[in-house]
């Protein structure tokens, strides 16, 4: 059971890039669940479609292995690039991403939910950790 | 109180979006599908009990009115409406929160639309560069 963590008022909004639906449904429900917004996306080009619509998202969820031209690793260096200050949490069965710096972090397939939304707490600073900014 | 359950199955992220939002201000739980595909593998879910479904005609990666009776034939109980245009989803989304549980105050279709085609011409004007 994830512990319900206060949220500042604005809710912060978390990207999530996944192109299976079971997968996304159940991560998307678990951070709305936690007062988080939750923009889902199918794939690394519909991400960038978003962004590039200047939509604002405080932190990027996104497994590394997706269908169309735009990956979670070609997503992670183009936000490195774009907005280096947003964290970006890649998820992959096919062991760990090379590194590209930035405010990147992984979590390997299958994960625990719960280690997903402490790594979203810790990276967007509402929790304490090596990770909060 | 449950909250019903809404299907919305729209293939551009930045039409869904707003619209999922605005119906979860309505007071719906909203699970969101890419195209019928997708739909189908929610409601094969047992404890997905879905009560409406909010569905583009076209461009769901396969004909909504076929979708549509495919529903029908498998899942009888669950409403669905189909829609076409941007602007006419908006407005079928508005006649559902007018119908719906209305936990919160519904805020006016149309500014939902706004917002829509404000993030599209945003996007296409973006496409020429990078994020």
């Amino acid at each position: 059971m994830v512990p319900k963590t206060e949220i500042e008022d604005e809710p912060k909004k978390i990207l999530v890039v996944e192109d299976d639906i079971l997968i996304r449904m159940l991560i998307a429900d678990e951070l709305r669940d936690l007062g988080f917004q939750v923009v889902e996306a199918r794939s690394g080009d519909d991400a960038v479609g978003y962004l590039e619509s200047g939509s604002h998202v405080d932190l990027i969820f996104s497994d590394v292995q997706m269908p169309g031209t735009v990956d979670g690793v070609q997503l992670a260096r183009r936000v490195r690039v774009a907005l280096p200050k947003l964290p970006v949490i890649l998820t992959s069965g096919d062991g760990q991403p090379p590194d590209i710096g930035g405010a990147l972090h992984f979590v390997p397939k299958p994960y625990e939910i719960f280690h997903v939304v402490a790594l979203v707490l810790r990276s967007l600073g509402l929790v304490g950790g090596d990770d909060a900014p | 109180m449950t909250q019903p359950l809404l299907l919305l199955v729209e293939a551009d992220l930045l039409v869904r979006t707003p619209l999922a939002e605005y119906l979860r201000q309505c007071g719906f739980h909203v699970l969101e599908a890419f195209d019928a595909d997708e739909a189908r593998q929610a409601l094969a879910k047992p404890q997905v009990a879905v009560d409406v479904i909010l569905a583009d005609a076209e461009g769901i990666g396969e004909n909504g009115f076929a979708f549509a009776g495919w529903v029908r034939a498998n899942h009888p109980s669950i409403d669905v409406v189909l829609t076409g245009t941007v602007a006419r989803t908006a407005e079928k989304a508005g006649e559902i929160c007018a119908d719906g549980p209305a936990l919160t105050k519904p805020y006016e279709h149309r500014l939902v639309l706004q917002e829509i085609q404000r993030l599209l011409a945003a996007r296409d004007r973006r496409r020429k560069g990078d994020i």
